[in-house]
């Protein structure tokens, strides 16, 4: 099994990633979940998003992964047999008072990266004591994981693409004293990419750039790591659709050995502008040095490529509603990606609004816009700037 | 509490007879190859007293294998061992030699604690926490424990060298450590092979927690030298800029309207 494994800060994100192939998602509760910044997921929401999962056969897997205060644990019982009950597939834990419970209550286990594991005998103390999956430091190169999959044989999940932590993870606490919020409990507030100051010298950042594996997936598939996931629980429904999309055509062609160099190639451009900062390997290959930081403020650029996503598709008129999540107008050339389709480009020719009047552009956002003489598109899927063909960067 | 029960980190092996003066006989000495930020490291041979291992890596499996090795050739005058990789605890169960968990920023509450200490004899609990959340885990968790209570506290550890890619990114000459800070918010940055490791520049007095019911009080010695770690001791701290953490100010958890975000 490789698993694909997608981040959904909500309900919207989970049936994005789910659609667009992901084979697990993971998400956070209200509660012990480190992205206190994320909507996150209610009991009740985590009920519908398990079973819109498991309607699919796809797994969802719940991080309760803060490192707890004693008053912190009030609840923890009670929450875990409420997720035990509803059916998530497992739980991602850090800190081993969460791993025991957990166990207690018969839950799958995943030990979180937070625990900052590098090493085998690390891993089997962990799997002494239950835990039958480990995510591993970013920090892992390809020796480190084949070491540790031939000893523990232990199931492993090792992030493939998103924003790194510069520190290891599990090991920084600059947001405590910086901004008096608990990096260990969801309050990260991103220090790692904050400018400092130094004497009569240039200014000191030690920000990391982005994760992307593309490049080194078929060799990690092939040292035996059974998933590979996404970072990003509070990234668009956009970003998510095309990542995971991009993510799962790479896998499945490496495994059914389809895969060409001219996919690989477009796969990667199409990640490289999604992506808000610069992507590279990191730790891997290779030690990561100067090519794999940024030394200046911030370098994050929006990317306004997202137009809008099919709400419905009335086939027999060939009409699509959408919503819409940029500006676009009459004349422009769009492309269509969907989950079950073929992407394809479209010219805009007319555009009517809910009235079904005709209107030239749809310029705000979420407004509601209807456009004709589209063949094959279906709920979910998403319009967005046609920014290059695939024969065009090969 | 009694100087005797402060473990100390060593940073010059000449400093040990003047901390013998001050009472202190127990010392931890960072193992060269497997600590971070920390300047002064030795090898085994070099250790002639009686005192404890201190290892603060993450280790990779090379790093494990290696300190497997080391703890092989153990000699009768190490009694004990303080680590923060969990894999450790699987090198020295047999070892008859006290197992001390310093996991930096975990354990953080009783529960985990009695967790751990069914695998090691003691643990060091955070410096993240708040002083009326360490007397509830002394008092919950009955068995020995100790506390970081002097030095400068480790803040954050990344694998990368991040003062190195600095320099070379502005052609500039080597340095380490340095001082950085960002309105108001200061930390010392040391790097070595191993990674960089980032230390809030205000030096932890934790006077205070001398108070509580501990087997041991952990004195962090690094980068002070023995006149400041004298003067620490007599409370003698006006000339350095201290602070007392977390211990009066606790951490958010969830920011204001956080559970309908």
């Amino acid at each position: 099994m490789h698993e694909l494994l997608a981040p959904a800060g909500d309900l919207e994100r989970l049936k994005i990633a789910l659609l667009y192939g992901a084979d697990a998602v993971y998400v956070g509760g209200r509660d012990f979940s480190l992205r206190a910044n994320a909507k996150n997921f209610s009991l009740e929401e985590l009920d519908i998003a398990t079973k819109f999962a498991h309607e699919l056969k796809k797994k969802v897997y719940v991080t309760v992964n803060i490192v707890f205060h004693d008053d912190n644990l009030n609840n923890l019982d009670e929450y875990l047999n409420k997720l035990k009950e509803i059916g998530v597939d497992a739980v991602i834990v850090s800190d081993i008072v969460g791993v025991k419970k957990a166990l207690s209550h018969n839950l799958e286990v995943i030990l979180s990266t937070q625990a900052s594991t590098l090493n085998y005998e690390a891993i089997k103390f962990w799997q002494n004591m239950g835990v039958n999956r480990v995510v591993l430091g970013r920090e892992a190169t390809r020796e480190d994981i084949k070491k540790i999959k031939d000893i523990t044989n232990i199931s492993l999940e090792c992030f493939i693409h998103g924003a790194m932590c510069t520190s290891i993870s599990g090991k920084c606490v600059l947001s405590n004293y910086c901004t008096n919020r608990d990096s260990n409990r969801g309050g990260c507030a991103q220090i790692c990419r904050w400018v400092f100051k130094k004497d009569n010298s240039p200014d000191f950042t030690f920000m990391s750039k982005d994760l992307n594996m593309v490049d080194y997936l078929e060799e990690m598939i092939n040292l035996g790591i059974n998933s590979f996931k996404v970072e990003g629980r509070m990234r668009s429904i956009y970003y998510i659709a095309t990542v995971i999309m991009c993510y799962r055509k790479l896998i499945d062609g490496i495994i059914n050995k389809t895969l060409t160099e001219k996919d690989k190639i477009y796969y990667a451009h199409i990640l490289d502008r999604v992506a808000n900062r610069d992507t590279c390997p990191q730790f891997f290959h290779k030690f990561p040095g100067v090519q794999e930081s940024y030394f200046s403020d911030r370098v994050e650029v929006s990317n306004q490529d997202f137009l809008g996503i099919v709400l419905e598709y009335d086939a027999y008129n060939k009409l699509a509603t959408i919503e819409q999540r940029n500006y676009f107008k009459v004349g422009d050339v769009v492309e269509f990606i969907g989950p079950n389709m073929e992407t394809f480009t479209y010219k805009v020719t007319k555009i009517y609004n809910e009235l079904n009047e005709e209107i030239k552009v749809a310029r705000h956002p979420k407004m509601i816009v209807k456009l004709p003489n589209l063949d094959g598109v279906e709920k979910y899927a998403m319009m967005r700037i046609k920014v290059f063909d695939k024969e065009s960067v090969l | 509490m009694k100087n005797k029960d402060i473990i100390i980190t060593i940073n010059n092996l000449s400093d040990i007879s003047k901390l013998k003066e001050l009472g202190i006989n127990r010392f931890a000495f960072p193992l060269k190859g497997f600590c971070v930020g920390i300047p002064n490291t030795f090898l085994l041979e070099e250790i002639k007293e009686n005192g404890y291992l201190y290892i603060n890596r993450i280790l990779d499996n090379e790093g494990i294998d290696n300190l497997r090795n080391v703890l092989d050739n153990l000699l009768n005058n190490i009694i004990g061992i303080i680590f923060d990789d969990l894999g450790i605890i699987n090198l020295v169960k047999d070892k008859n030699i006290e197992k001390i968990l310093y996991l930096s920023h975990f354990n953080t509450n009783s529960k985990s604690i009695k967790y751990y200490l069914e695998y090691v004899d003691n643990v060091i609990i955070s410096t993240d926490i708040t002083l009326d959340e360490i007397k509830y885990i002394i008092d919950n968790v009955n068995k020995p424990l100790c506390l970081f209570t002097y030095g400068y506290v480790g803040v954050m550890y990344s694998r990368r060298l991040l003062i190195d890619n600095y320099c070379k990114f502005y052609n500039k000459e080597y340095e380490n450590p340095i001082k950085i800070h960002n309105d108001g918010n200061g930390f010392i940055v040391y790097e070595n092979e191993y990674g960089t490791y980032f230390y809030h520049d205000k030096l932890f007095v934790g006077n205070v927690l001398l108070e509580l019911p501990c087997k041991y009080y952990f004195f962090n010695s690094v980068f002070l030298n023995i006149e400041d770690i004298k003067n620490i001791l007599e409370g003698n701290t006006k000339y350095l800029d201290i602070s007392t953490g977390f211990l009066y100010k606790p951490t958010i958890y969830k920011l204001k309207g956080d559970e309908n975000a």
